[in-house]
């Protein structure tokens, strides 16, 4: 009776629950999509490494983000290519270079360069040909995303990174770096491009065979080239990924951001609930008089809070879901990892509780007697 | 003469008026007795309200003792305070204050449910047969905001019935309502109290009521004045 009691008064009152509903919202969805941002930005960052297909990276020393990895001796390969657990090695090549366009301007972008004919940590999605058209000595791919920026350069056509010619054979799809726009091409290409030394490499890209302890593997790794950082793709990439919040005052900025949709919402849900309860307040205390306790008051309005906060929560996912539809395939960063979503979801209906409290001690504290007045 | 089901002992009331302590009502002993219809009469500001709510259990008195069916209930906590009122209690207010956005029916069955748990089919029953019988059949599914002011209060009457209460507490039940059915409510609340197990109180100032009672009060000024069941020889009607 209780939750029908709280459910029938919310559907009454439509004014104050659609307020609230509104408040719940805003948490999910402006928080939510503070998160998913973020989050697209975490894929920017680490996306050499998260799509890179190895198991353990092997850097210069002390390597706290990959993209500013130092050179490393590309002899290590052997080394490492000659351990039994070990099903492949290959050295990665990446640094900054500036496209010119058609139109004579400069564009800045991050050269990657792969061993063929394993492209390892290479273009896994294309728009138009493939990781084939890198086995060209001057092939290089862009991604279509970035073609407007870079002057809408054709297929096939010859251009100029860092003074030295290289030709369009390919366009990825959707594949966004963070320290700039990313370009692929082949060892060789990208060692003339960067001037990177004979010899050396920016990383190692090691795949283990199936059921091998990596942490054992990284220890002998590790023990096998103690000038060199071995590190578990994973933590590398997450290693990456805190550098960039604790370095560029991002972490504080989202925190920011995602505190404002939080308080938003929840000022939001506190006023209109508050509202809802004085409205009730004639209500509440003939149910008291009749013999409801403190208790059974405060359970319809905690039930009322959950009812608005799971209604809410569905809304505001399905508002979220056509934001992160509406972005996919675009240059902004949104991306909501599953795990992400229930922790939203709960956090959001706690939030919502909070967001009541005042609203429930208001309905507790109105006396019986006052029916009487 | 039957048990007392409702007795107040030396019971007093103050109100604070802003800074000064105001006694709204003095020391009164009073016993309500199951199968009777009392009405309280009295002229505004007596302090009848004041005494049917130290009654009901939803005022604490400043001094003296409530005792429901032999129990001291003065100092329970207010949880349980609640839970008497629900088994032992019905109340009858001067406007129906019916939940709006309840129908009719849930109207009534909250007054059972409100401690939580499962509403019995009994008491769904029960609420039908009640309003039944005040004629309200054809009024099960409606909104409060659709009846009129007499099938409100008579709606309110079933709520207050629906626990099957031993003592029956309305306040002013009547003087919100047209003559035709204020006569409907209280002879509605008539046959109510020849059921011999409930003890009803009626508060009211209006004169007009009074045939209706089996036993009499009159308060004024924070005092009862006359009790007809009790006659003061200067005091006789
Ligand atoms: N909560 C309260 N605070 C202060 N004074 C009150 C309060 N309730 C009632 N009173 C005062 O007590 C007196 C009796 O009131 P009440 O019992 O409501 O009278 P009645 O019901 O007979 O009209 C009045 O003077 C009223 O102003
Ligand atoms: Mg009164």
């Amino acid at each position: 009776m209780r939750s029908l009691v709280a459910l029938k008064i919310l559907l009454h009152d439509r004014a104050t629950t659609l307020g609230s509903l509104i408040g719940v919202i805003a948490i999910v969805f402006l928080v939510g999509q503070q998160l998913a941002v973020l989050f697209g930005l975490f894929t920017f960052m680490s996306v050499l490494v998260d799509h890179s297909g190895a198991d353990i990276w092997v850097c210069s020393k002390h390597t706290s983000n990959v993209n500013s990895a130092g050179l490393i001796p590309e002899r290590y390969l052997d080394r490492i290519s000659g351990l039994p657990f070990v099903v492949w090695a290959e050295p990665l090549l990446f640094g900054n270079g500036t496209f010119v366009t058609a139109q004579g301007t400069n564009e800045s972008v991050q050269v990657v360069g792969l061993r063929m004919p394993r492209a390892a940590a290479g273009p896994w999605r294309f728009f138009k040909g493939g990781s084939e058209g890198l086995l060209d000595h001057e092939g290089i791919t862009l991604d279509r995303l970035d073609l407007r920026m870079f002057g809408n350069p054709e297929y096939g056509k010859v251009y100029e990174i860092n003074s030295v010619r290289v030709r369009v054979s390919g366009i990825t799809q959707s594949i966004k770096g963070f320290a700039g726009r990313l370009v692929f091409t082949n060892m060789v290409k990208a060692r003339e491009i960067l001037k990177t030394p004979p010899g050396r490499c920016r990383a190692i890209l090691v795949k283990l065979a199936d059921g091998i302890d990596r942490a054992a593997a990284i220890t002998q790794l590790q023990a096998m080239l103690p000038a060199a950082e071995v590190i578990a793709a994973a933590d590398l990439s997450a290693l990456t990924r805190i550098y960039y919040v604790k370095n560029t005052g991002m972490g504080g900025s989202f925190g920011f951001s995602t505190i404002v949709g939080a308080l938003v919402g929840i000022i939001i849900i506190t006023l209109t609930m508050y509202t809802a309860v004085l409205q009730r307040q004639k209500d509440f205390a003939v149910l008291r008089a009749l013999g409801a306790r403190k208790r059974d008051i405060l359970i319809i309005v905690l039930l009322q809070s959950l009812m608005i906060g799971v209604a809410g929560i569905f809304i505001g996912f399905l508002l979220l879901s056509l934001f992160l539809q509406a972005t996919l395939d675009t240059p902004l960063p949104s991306y909501m990892p599953l795990a992400a979503a229930p922790v939203l979801a709960v956090g959001t209906l706690l939030l919502c509780i909070l967001g009541s409290v005042l609203a429930m001690r208001k309905a507790v504290s109105i006396e019986p007697a006052s029916v009487f007045r | 003469m039957p048990q007392p089901i409702l007795q107040l002992e030396r019971v007093a009331r103050d109100f604070f008026d802003g800074k000064t302590q105001r006694r709204v009502l003095y020391e009164t002993d009073l016993a309500l007795y199951p199968g009777e219809l009392t009405i309280l009469a009295g002229p505004s500001g007596s302090g009848k309200t004041t005494l049917l709510t130290i009654m009901g259990l939803v005022l604490k008195p400043s001094a003296g003792d409530v005792v429901v069916a032999g129990e001291r209930v003065t100092h329970l906590p207010e949880h349980k305070l609640a839970s008497v009122r629900r088994m032992r209690y019905g109340f009858v207010f001067q406007l129906a204050e019916l939940l709006p956005a309840l129908s009719v029916v849930e109207n009534v069955i909250v007054a059972a449910g409100i401690q939580g748990g499962q509403v019995s089919a009994d008491v769904r029953a029960r609420a039908l047969a009640l309003l039944e019988s005040f004629g309200l059949s054809d009024c099960l599914g409606l909104k409060p905001l659709q009846l009129s002011g007499g099938q409100k209060q008579r709606v309110a009457i079933a709520r207050a019935l629906i626990n099957d209460p031993s003592i029956l507490l309305c306040d002013e039940p009547t003087s919100a309502l047209d003559a035709e059915s204020s006569t409907i409510v209280l002879d509605t609340l008539k046959q109510l109290s020849r059921d011999t197990h409930r003890a009803l109180l009626l508060v009211t100032h209006d004169p007009r009521v009074f045939p209706y009672a089996d036993r009499l009060l009159k308060i004024d000024n924070g005092r009862i004045i006359f009790d007809s069941r009790h006659p003061l020889p200067e005091e006789n009607l």
